[in-house]
């Protein structure tokens, strides 16, 4: 029957299921690509994972003078930019947002502009980028935060337009509230849950946006060092990164699952 | 197999003469042999006819075979042949798409033959064993480091040079400083896209001023930033940088492999005969050109000198048989391969070795010159 409810330890042994099977057929993959060619390193077997992982971990540079893994390096440097261009872009958007969805006038001047460029890729305006921020570090986090500012202020925008009811707020100014008081404590309070599930779905493409950029500029990074391991043919590494960057991934939407319920119980959805 | 003596013996002698009147004889010989060895493709066996898939990108020596298959000496779909597909009886299927994404295909076993340098191909070949069959040309400044605002390399000391890392732009930068005497040390080599690089210098970026990278992009950046400047290029290195056909040593098993070998052979040997003829030269110039960064002909006209074709299959041989190419230029490129981490240093290359990793095989080059049907 439809959406009744299944027991707790059914819900778990099937996620496992669902686990199980994953690994499954990647060994089937990888042992028919293994049949046709013993050496190869397209869809490694588990062995050749050991080896990938050795690599990634061992201490690049000399070894009188060793350097951080590649694996460290990588993680530190994507993983930083990625913090700081989601907090910078969630910042901006949260603060447009709201401005957006409280004030018509800015509304109207923005809301079309916020559109357009919403659906423009940002990778592919890198030459925009390389003149405005230049190709560093700023670079990377403008490029994250723009990615992921211009659709989520207009998600904002709209759950403002959508949930907060006006009658709420003309109340809120019968009991004497100011606009700041209206800002904060009726439209952003209700909104919160929105703000927490954009999040949550804005780390997907801030990823994506990441990668690309890395793959085209610099010297570090997991998707620096997804091109070049995948041009040489060693999919051990990049597979290994594409887990972590999966489970990352994962553990980031529990946490902001877990954040919504603590922050604002009185929202079941 | 007279006629094609006369024809080495030709090409020879008339080397020292005139290259254009070289040329046009090599063109009339050709022709000839087309017609000798169309009369026994009844030797190609009959049956249905194999298929064997080229992936290749756009590159001057590589776009080659977009005009092919334009021009119908070769089809590129599967399941259609070209004039040459008949001949030998096989099914050609050609794959453009870019580079990195050739040497994914090549690696994965989805391509029997890709198209690749000599330096890139050491990274597949571990885990597919490869054979070099034949060099379709070499860069002869075709790479090079282009400057905006650095005039010397007592300038460039310390600053940052950006191309892409454990590629053939970081291989010449290095090469060519160390054969200038400098310590590479001294310049430190950043990665970045050479699309991207070219992008940052036209744009003024603050931070790239100095770019080691390939054509369109060499060409483009010095034509559109007033002030750039080729420190230095690939010039410094011919024979060094080799853009090749490679194929796999499983796929080079197969039946039917060799007729294929050959048709690509034909293709790319044609379409240079008729760059060489002045009735088809500009327009086959400018056709390849629409397949390499929509360029016009004055421009492919100079890509040419910086790319070198290997023109006829005497020229290729010529190079797989050179002692310096043997035993000089692979074994560094092999040891900068692995001090870059490319290669686990277990890469091994031959010539007309063939229990080596990377092969390089003269007998199909031989097979064509002495005009000897392949199985």
């Amino acid at each position: 029957m439809i959406r009744r409810p299944i027991p707790h330890w059914l819900a778990i042994t099937l996620g496992v299921c669902g686990v199980v099977v994953m690994l499954l057929a990647y060994s089937f993959l990888s042992a028919r690509q293994t049949g046709k060619n013993e050496n190869q390193k397209v869809i490694p077997g588990w062995q050749t994972f050991k080896q990938g992982a050795s690599r990634l971990v061992r201490p690049q540079g000399r070894t009188d003078s060793p350097k951080p893994s590649m694996l460290v390096t990588d993680i530190k440097a994507t993983y930083w930019r990625l913090f700081l261009g989601v907090s910078v872009g969630v910042g901006l958007s949260i603060t447009m947002g709201v401005a957006m969805g409280a004030y018509r006038f800015i509304e109207s001047l923005l809301a079309p502009v916020m559109s357009f460029l919403a659906k423009i890729p940002p990778t592919a305006m890198l030459p925009i980028y390389f003149v405005l921020v230049g190709t560093d570090q700023k670079m990377f986090t403008a490029m994250v935060a723009l990615g992921v500012f211009f659709t989520m202020s207009q998600s904002i925008y709209q759950a403002i337009a959508g949930e907060v009811k006006t009658v709420a707020i003309d109340k809120a100014y019968t009991l004497g509230a100011s606009d700041a008081e209206i800002i904060y404590e009726v439209i952003w309070k209700q909104i919160l849950p929105s703000v927490l599930d954009n999040i949550r779905l804005q780390i997907g493409p801030a990823m994506i946006f990441l990668l690309a950029a890395e793959m085209l500029v610099g010297g570090e990074g997991m998707g620096f060092r997804i091109r070049m391991e995948s041009r040489v043919l060693d999919m051990s590494v990049v597979y290994i990164y594409l887990a972590i960057l999966g489970f990352t991934g994962l553990m980031a939407d529990y946490f902001l699952l877990w954040l919504r319920r603590k922050l604002c119980p009185w929202c079941i959805r | 197999m007279s006629l094609n003596n006369l024809k080495e013996k030709m090409n020879m002698r008339t080397l020292g003469i005139s290259v254009g009147l070289a040329m046009l004889l090599a063109v009339g010989c050709s022709g000839e042999k087309a017609k000798s060895t169309g009369g026994s493709s009844s030797s190609a066996a009959s049956g249905p006819a194999p298929k064997f898939t080229l992936a290749w990108s756009e590159y001057p020596s590589w776009s080659v075979f977009g005009v092919a298959d334009e021009l119908g000496l070769l089809d590129k779909d599967a399941g259609k042949q070209g004039e040459l597909e008949k001949k030998w009886n096989v099914d050609v299927v050609l794959k453009g798409v870019d580079y990195d994404t050739c040497i994914q295909l090549y690696g994965s076993g989805e391509a029997d033959a890709v198209c690749i340098t000599n330096m890139d191909i050491l990274g597949s070949a571990p885990s597919r064993n490869s054979v070099a069959i034949f060099p379709t040309s070499t860069s002869v400044g075709g790479d090079a480091c282009v400057t905006a605002g650095i005039d010397s390399l007592e300038a460039l000391k310390g600053k940052k040079t950006y191309g892409l890392a454990r590629s053939v732009s970081q291989y010449a930068f290095e090469r060519i400083l160390t054969a200038r005497k400098l310590n590479p040390q001294d310049y430190p080599f950043e990665s970045m896209d050479p699309q991207a690089a070219a992008t940052a210098v036209q744009s003024g970026s603050d931070t790239v001023k100095s770019i080691m990278v390939w054509n369109p992009f060499v060409m483009d950046t010095l034509k559109k930033v007033a002030g750039s400047k080729r420190l230095f290029d690939s010039a410094e290195i011919p024979e060094e940088i080799i853009d090749m056909v490679v194929m796999s040593k499983d796929s080079l098993s197969k039946d039917g492999s060799q007729r294929f070998a050959r048709c690509l052979m034909e293709a790319f040997y044609s379409i240079n005969q008729r760059m060489a003829d002045p009735k088809t030269g500009d327009e086959t110039l400018v056709a390849i050109g629409a397949k390499f960064s929509n360029l016009q002909l004055a421009d492919m006209k100079e890509v040419v000198t910086q790319t070198k074709f290997y023109k006829t299959p005497a020229e290729g041989l010529a190079l797989y048989r050179d002692g310096k190419f043997q035993k000089t230029t692979m074994p560094a490129v092999v040891e900068f391969c692995v001090s870059n981490k490319i290669v686990e240093g277990n890469a091994t290359v031959g010539f007309d070795k063939g229990d080596s990793q990377l092969n390089f095989n003269t007998a199909l080059l031989q097979g064509l010159v002495d005009g000897v049907d392949p199985k």
